[in-house]
């Protein structure tokens, strides 16, 4: 029996207390150790917590103030005392990344995405990361965009996933991947709550930065609809309209801005040009065949004058683009019919007013592509042959 | 008397007399516990070691648990809850830890000194399993001091040998045999190591590995037990998860094998230059007068001082930081940097004669190596598949297995950390590299290498694991005996072995029984005048033992014994001789294996 066994030698032995004595000591012993084990651990458990809440609070209190590099180091100092808190290490990583270490927050978000791969902030982040990598970085950007599109949110998904979708066409469009940047726009106004009209805004002025000229129309006047005095989208809408050669629509959009939203030069410029080709173009609705034949024969005369003029800048050098030929072969025809073509045989005989302005036309197109685009009246003449170009294709 | 023995209490008796009720119940309760506590201690030795095992691993989980929150507790009080203290603390905190440390060591727990594992070692194997209770506390309280105020020092080392010292103490004060006491101190030390570690498997495999040295049954089951509680316990009180985060490990194809190969010669060679290093720098400084012990400690914490003003990741284990490291989080040059750093702050904290483990250096090294070479591959044939926190972690492996020279231990330990054996190829080629490395250049590991330093040897358990044994195929001889068959006539073996002097005549009976028939025995025989009498009828003097060309020659020592020789014979076939061993042959094939 192991009572009769010798000890050790150099071990001191109590004689005094029995084994068993001993033994239930040991487990009063352990019983006490563990209580105290329990209480320590209670308090370690509760002071890393409170560390790692504090030095978090730290964190986000100098990211939202604009110091992102004090937000990276307390969001550091967070994750020590909680290393394996996910929303910490998110943190981090945006504070990285807004530190221009974009590998580190890379390193820390893949980690967080391969942990949950479906997290639309995560992916968001990642997203965000590879728009600023430049071209290179191009193809994770959609990736890792149309995954935080599709990704899990906590919190109000529809409106995150609009926001992420927006951000993804600015990206598009600033990196002119306009084939993408359509179809996201476009399913991004489909997406916009009729009720939220900020997000339609949105949504119109993207199809704006799109070109897509009709649908960015359609928008504003929806808008325009609730709100009929919106800046906004009377500017749109007259620009939209101004895009489409519809003058007289974006005329009265611009008419309805107030006069300190027209001093924007861009307004201004369009407001000019819309004037003038509403005061030029001859083919106005409603206009009496007085008029018609007094707006043609302005128009053969500028466009005689610019055709002449750019005939003598150019000193019959031929453009690459367009022979010299077609601009003197208009300009003459323009002079041979110059006794049919004036104000009062067009009033006499309106059926001349087509071949009149056509010839316009001809003059101006070869201007324009011989000497640059007009400015002024001309201008508004290219518009006009432009539009009628359009119609009648 | 016991408890269900007691009257019940009549129905309208007042609770009033509390004393008088209790007095009883005490005194019974008393005695169930005494007599509980005495049929646990009045079963067998073994059966209490067992049972001893488990409360052995409650102990050292707790003591466990208690020094990682008294490091962590000095931490925060003395360096402050930032990551990057103030410069002022950061000089300031590791100098007076230092100088706290070595008044300590000198005037309180002069036995706390060293890691741990050579001290546990040189209880067992010199102090009969003796640890003095005061080593514990003293271990416990210099190295919370030293590790909390910034040394580059682990804690890992120091629980083995509270686990130690904790399960000799209960051996001793429940007077177990002294054989036990001895063997209860590794199970103590695993115990330990287990709960600073979270990993059993490898803290029980480690203490076989290098404190043990033999796989042996009476005491595995008890260190398992003792690993396995400790673990638990600690799991209760801290949580389940690792030391670290462990991210996801990807080996793609074999081919990449060679990536971990270059992992394995520069971890193998920069544990060779650490060890070189300790190797000859720390006898030097004990040969350095006996003031500077009092201020070597504050000299290297006001070094890592400085290294910590620009690199605090330096300081202290660095857990948190390999966990980094295991996640791609540092580029390769400073992954590299921090590894240098952490090799010059770990050796100066240990040469400076301050307590403290070597393990948790040993894997921020290795963590910091693995994630260097990593990132460089990655950056330089970006068709590896490995993660560069899988180099990391096998990095940390290559390095314990250069380094410490527990090339099992290494293997399993990342296992364990790792939970997957997605990376057992890449970890066993590259941990074998380093340690053949470091095995070649070294060759004394660093445990041996310490304990003759402070001038006692102490088992080598890597010369042992390499030791060839010798057999009796050494030492048998083939030519040497005639076999006689049962039925031969005496007379005819007498004339037929006339011409053969001195050699051995064996007659072979049943399979495996065979008889060794002495000359003066056989001529008696073949004295009878009818010429009848055969072979078998030679008295025997006992049943001969036999032998096997694969026995060790300690298995032939006690087979011979008394006999003049002893047939070797076939394992495939008992009546087959295969040759003969005397005493004479063994002691020959001893003296021709010496190295001398």
């Amino acid at each position: 029996m192991a009572s009769s066994t010798s000890t050790t030698s150099n071990a001191v032995i109590p004689k005094k207390y029995s084994r068993e004595i001993v033994f239930l000591a040991t487990l009063l012993l352990l019983l006490v150790f563990v209580i105290f084990t329990a209480f320590a651990a209670r308090m370690y458990h509760k002071k890393y917590h409170v560390l790692g809440d504090e030095w978090f609070a730290r964190g986000e209190q100098d990211f939202h103030s604009g110091n992102a590099a004090a937000a990276l180091s307390d969001y550091r100092n967070a994750l020590l005392y909680s290393p394996g808190n996910t929303n910490f290490q998110f943190h981090l990583a945006k504070a990285l990344a807004a530190n221009g270490r974009n590998d580190e927050a890379r390193a820390y978000l893949v980690t967080l995405l391969s942990d949950s791969p479906g997290s639309g902030e995560t992916n968001l982040e990642l997203a965000r990361i590879a728009a600023h990598g430049g071209p290179k970085m191009m193809p994770d950007a959609l990736r890792y965009y149309h995954a935080a599109i599709y990704g899990v949110w906590d919190t109000d998904p529809i409106a995150m996933r609009w926001q992420v979708r927006n951000e993804f066409c600015e990206y598009l469009l600033d990196n002119n991947a306009m084939n993408q940047a359509e179809a996201e726009i476009i399913a991004l106004a489909d997406n916009t709550n009729p009720e939220d009209f900020g997000g339609q805004k949105t949504a119109a002025n993207l199809l704006l930065r799109a070109r897509m000229w009709s649908r960015a129309l359609q928008e504003f006047q929806t808008l325009l609809s609730h709100d009929p005095h919106d800046e906004d989208g009377l500017a749109g809408a007259a620009t939209a309209a101004f895009q489409l050669g519809q003058y007289p629509e974006a005329e009265e959009y611009l008419q309805r801005l107030p006069r300190e939203k027209l001093a924007d030069p861009e307004l201004a410029r369009m407001h000019e040009v819309s004037r003038s080709v509403l005061s030029l173009n001859p083919f106005e609705p409603g206009l009496s065949t007085d008029e018609k034949a007094k707006r043609t024969a302005k128009a053969i005369v500028l466009a005689e004058a610019r055709a002449t003029a750019c005939e003598r800048q150019n000193g019959g050098t031929p453009s690459p683009r367009v022979p010299a030929s077609s601009l003197t072969s208009a300009l003459a025809t323009s002079n041979q019919n110059a006794a049919d073509w004036t104000e009062r045989n067009l009033r006499k005989y309106p059926e001349r007013i087509d071949p009149a302005m056509s010839s316009v036309f001809e003059m101006e197109d070869a201007a324009a592509g011989l000497c640059g685009e007009p400015q002024g009246s001309d201008y508004a003449l290219w518009l006009i042959t432009r539009s009628r170009a359009g119609n009648s294709k | 008397m016991s408890l269900t023995s007691l009257p019940p209490l009549p129905p309208d008796t007042q609770p009033e007399p509390i004393p008088q009720s209790s007095r009883p119940s005490i005194r019974s309760l008393w005695a169930t516990c005494r007599s509980w506590s005495s049929r646990i201690l009045s079963l067998r030795e073994d059966q209490l070691f067992m049972f001893l095992a488990v409360l052995i691993g409650i102990f050292s989980g707790l003591a466990v648990v208690c020094f990682r929150i008294a490091i962590e507790w000095v931490h925060l009080v003395t360096l402050g809850s930032s990551m990057s203290p103030p410069v002022p603390r950061v000089l300031v905190v590791p100098v007076v830890g230092g100088l706290i440390v070595a008044l300590l060591v000198i005037y309180a727990f002069p036995a706390a000194r060293g890691s741990g594992v050579n001290q546990t070692k040189a209880a067992v194997y010199i102090s009969n399993g003796y640890i003095p209770f005061n080593t514990v506390t003293g271990k416990f309280v210099i190295c919370a001091l030293g590790i909390g105020t910034g040394q580059s020092l682990g804690p890992e080392d120091p629980s083995l040998q509270i686990g130690a010292g904790i399960a000799s103490l209960l051996g001793r004060r429940l007077n177990l045999s002294q054989e036990k006491v001895r063997l209860i101190a590794p199970v103590g030390a695993a115990a330990g190591l287990a709960a600073a570690f979270n990993a059993p498997i490898s803290s029980v495999i480690f203490v076989i590995e290098e404190v043990i040295g033999t796989w042996s049954a009476g005491v595995l089951g008890a260190i398992v037990l003792a690993a396995v509680s400790a673990v638990i316990t600690m799991r209760i009180f801290m949580g389940s998860e690792s030391l670290f985060r462990v991210p996801p490990v990807r080996v793609a194809n074999a081919g990449e094998l060679l990536a971990y190969v270059v992992l394995g010669v520069i971890g193998g060679g920069a544990s060779l230059a650490f060890l070189k290093w300790l190797a000859y720098a720390r006898p030097r400084i004990q040969k350095w007068p006996n003031w500077t012990r009092y201020c070597q400690p504050a000299a290297a914490g006001l070094v890592i001082g400085f290294i910590g003003i620009r690199f605090p990741q330096v300081m202290g284990a660095g857990y948190s930081v390999i966990d980094q490291a295991l996640h791609g989080q540092f580029s390769w040059k400073l992954l590299l940097v921090l590894a240098a750093l952490k090799i010059f702050a770990t050796g100066i904290s240990f040469l400076s004669g301050t307590p403290g483990g070597m393990f948790a250096p040993t894997l921020f090294i290795g963590a910091m190596l693995g994630g260097a070479v990593g990132s460089f591959e990655h950056h330089f044939f970006p068709s590896l598949t490995g993660t560069v926190g899988t180099y990391a972690l096998v990095g940390m492996g290559v390095f314990f297995a250069g380094f410490l020279r527990t090339p099992i231990t290494s293997v399993f330990m990342v296992i364990e950390l790792t939970g997957s054996y997605t990376a057992i190829l890449p970890i066993m080629t590259a941990n074998l590299v380093a340690y053949f490395i470091s095995r070649t250049y070294q060759k004394v590991p660093l445990f041996d290498l310490l304990a003759r330093q402070d001038g006692f040897v102490l088992p080598s358990i890597e010369e042992q694991r390499e030791q060839v044994p010798l057999t009796v195929e050494v030492a048998m001889k083939t030519d040497s005996s005639v076999v006689a068959l049962p039925d031969e006539l005496a007379a005819d073996l007498a004339r037929r072995t006339e011409e053969q002097k001195d050699a051995l005549i064996l007659v072979r009976m049943n399979p495996g029984q065979w008889l060794l028939l002495d000359r003066d025995e056989l001529r008696r025989l073949a004295a009878d005048g009818a010429m009848t009498t055969k072979a078998a009828e030679a008295k025997p003097r006992g049943p001969l033992p036999i032998l096997f060309r694969d026995q060790s020659l300690e298995d032939a020592l006690h087979a011979v014994g008394d006999w003049p020789a002893v047939p070797v014979v076939s394992r495939a076939d008992l009546s087959e001789l295969e040759g003969v061993v005397t005493l004479a042959d063994i002691l020959r094939a001893f003296r021709n294996a010496s190295p001398e």
